[in-house]
């Protein structure tokens, strides 16, 4: 099974996990493991296109000069700039939390890419089925009104009723649009909640249906998850990283390795995953 | 709307997280990371705080009429954040709350954030920003009365709910940033985001001038015809 096809609590968890330890270790060497890490994952799943790159770029540039040139905390000056001192730790922290912002942008863009609205459902639907019955409803709203919008533009622009190359007349035209879709959804919606009623809603537990399953695999990935979580959020417990007033770094004893290796682990886990799933596939097909 | 249908479960949960649970996660805060990670501390408050929201309504069934309108509110608000620049998600959320009570105004403003965020990227900043528009909606709805009568009071409401929403937000972008709170930085993220404010701002009184006679005209009629 694919890493994306696992149960969405356990693609949740795993991406939690990850981003728990991205956003709150501050420790430089596990943010730079996890800026190559997810750099890494984008280009070989394919998720980020040229542009995307570019702006992860750009979002590292600003948020590393951002912290020097605001923040004069710090017992080494580099140099003076307008009479504030520009100090080695603040350059050094905005580094590390520029290599953050970046990496946990790269893993949001994965999670936004995997969680798709019925995954998103799923998960809600556990916690509140009467949630997860207006999250659906308003979803499911949302791609009608997209389809009713262009409709009805179709229709009204047909009839000649407005000329999209008249900025006035067209902006006009949409507001006509926009009245007309409004009332013919809201008419329609008391028509959907009659339905709804006369069909029984509200008389007993509502249930919902899912076709996603807990597996035997979910859990064991669920479990390694969790283990290799907490071997770095131990490693990290231990090793220090203090940036202010002045750098104090102790990240390679043994607990700051060991931190390093399982979030190395942690993180490449959907490639490792997938990998398998490819090796096997090129097995079964040299096989027939 | 009940969120939550066993009982014991919905009063442990209103009663436990504002008397045992925020306490506890600020205490944890305070001796185990020595009052360092204000980050992941806040992201857990606010989540506690969406869940004691949505626990909190406790009215039986907020009848299946006013649901599927609350849905389609909710559509429309999410259908709106396409629109480049000016977003109306908030004048939409006022009208639902202003005419549909401050229970829809509050699902209004979260849900639509959280379907809309499918599309503009899901992250640590989906729970503030639910809780920002979810309370935006629910405020209004407690100022129906006078929001309804009154023209300017509604515009107000608009500019004040855009700039204190910028405001807040940029409260989050500090901490995520930077780990703690640093008012130079704070001061550095307000005057980057005053475009952004000024736009929500503008945008907010645009929408609910242009929103508020034929929308309000809409929600009434069906309230009047059908008595949701």
């Amino acid at each position: 099974m694919r890493f994306e096809q696992l149960n969405p609590f356990t693609v949740a968890v795993y991406y939690l996990c990850v981003l728990g330890i991205i956003m709150f270790s501050m420790n430089p060497l596990l943010i730079g493991i996890a800026l190559l890490t997810s750099v890494l994952s984008a280009v070989i799943g394919g998720t980020a296109d040229k542009k995307a790159h570019l702006f992860s770029l750009a979002v590292f540039l600003i948020a590393a000069l951002l912290n020097p040139i605001f923040v004069h905390k710090g017992a080494t000056p580099l140099f003076f700039f307008n009479d504030n001192p520009i100090t080695l730790e603040a350059t050094v922290y905005g580094l590390c939390a520029a290599g953050m912002l970046t990496a946990a942008l790269y893993r949001l863009r994965d999670l936004s890419r995997v969680m798709t609205s019925d995954r998103v459902l799923y998960l809600f639907g556990r916690f509140s089925p009467q949630i997860a019955l207006l999250l659906s409803m308003a979803i499911r709203y949302t791609a009608l009104l997209r389809v009713r919008w262009r409709r009805i533009c179709d229709s009204q622009r047909a009839l000649g009723l407005f000329d999209d190359g008249n900025l006035i007349d067209a902006v006009r035209g949409r507001a006509r649009v926009l009245s007309i879709l409004i009332t013919w959804t809201l008419e329609n919606g008391i028509v959907t909640a009659e339905s709804m009623e006369s069909r029984g809603y509200g008389t007993g537990r509502r249930t919902s249906f899912a076709v996603y399953r807990v597996h035997k695999y979910d859990v064991i990935v669920m479990l390694i998850c969790f283990l290799l979580t907490a071997l770095s959020a131990v490693g990290v417990y231990y090793s220090k990283a203090v940036f202010y007033p002045a750098l104090t770094m102790d990240l390679l004893n043994p607990w700051g390795i060991t931190a390093a290796a399982g979030f190395t682990v942690l993180s490449v886990l959907p490639l490792i995953i997938n990998g398998k799933e490819a090796i096997r596939w090129r097995l079964l097909l040299s096989k027939t | 709307m009940r969120v939550i249908e066993n009982p014991r479960l919905r009063a442990i949960l209103r009663y436990g997280i504002p008397f045992v649970l925020i306490p506890a996660l600020v205490a944890l805060s305070a001796v185990l990371f020595e009052g360092q990670r204000y980050l992941i501390i806040s992201i857990g408050i606010v989540v506690l705080a969406l869940l004691l929201f949505m626990t909190g309504f406790e009215k039986r069934n907020i009848g299946s009429r006013r649901m599927v309108i609350t849905a389609i509110m909710t559509a429309l608000a999410v259908f709106g954040r396409f629109i480049p620049l000016f977003k109306p998600i908030t004048a939409i959320c006022v009208m639902t709350a202003i005419y549909l009570g401050a229970e829809a105004g509050f699902f209004c403003g979260s849900l639509s954030v959280l379907i809309s965020n499918i599309w503009f990227g899901q992250g640590p900043w989906t729970p503030f920003q639910m809780l920002g528009f979810g309370l935006i909606g629910l405020i209004a709805g407690y100022l129906s009365r006078v929001l309804l009568r009154s023209n300017a009071l509604l515009l107000l409401y608009g500019v004040i709910a855009g700039v204190a929403y910028s405001f807040i937000m940029d409260v989050w972008t500090v901490l995520w940033y930077a780990g703690g709170f640093d008012w130079g930085l704070y001061t550095a993220a307000i005057l980057s985001a005053l475009p952004f404010t000024a736009l929500y701002a503008v945008s907010n009184v645009v929408f609910l001038l242009l929103l508020r006679k034929p929308v309000g005209n809409k929600l009434n009629r069906i309230k009047i015809k059908y008595g949701v």
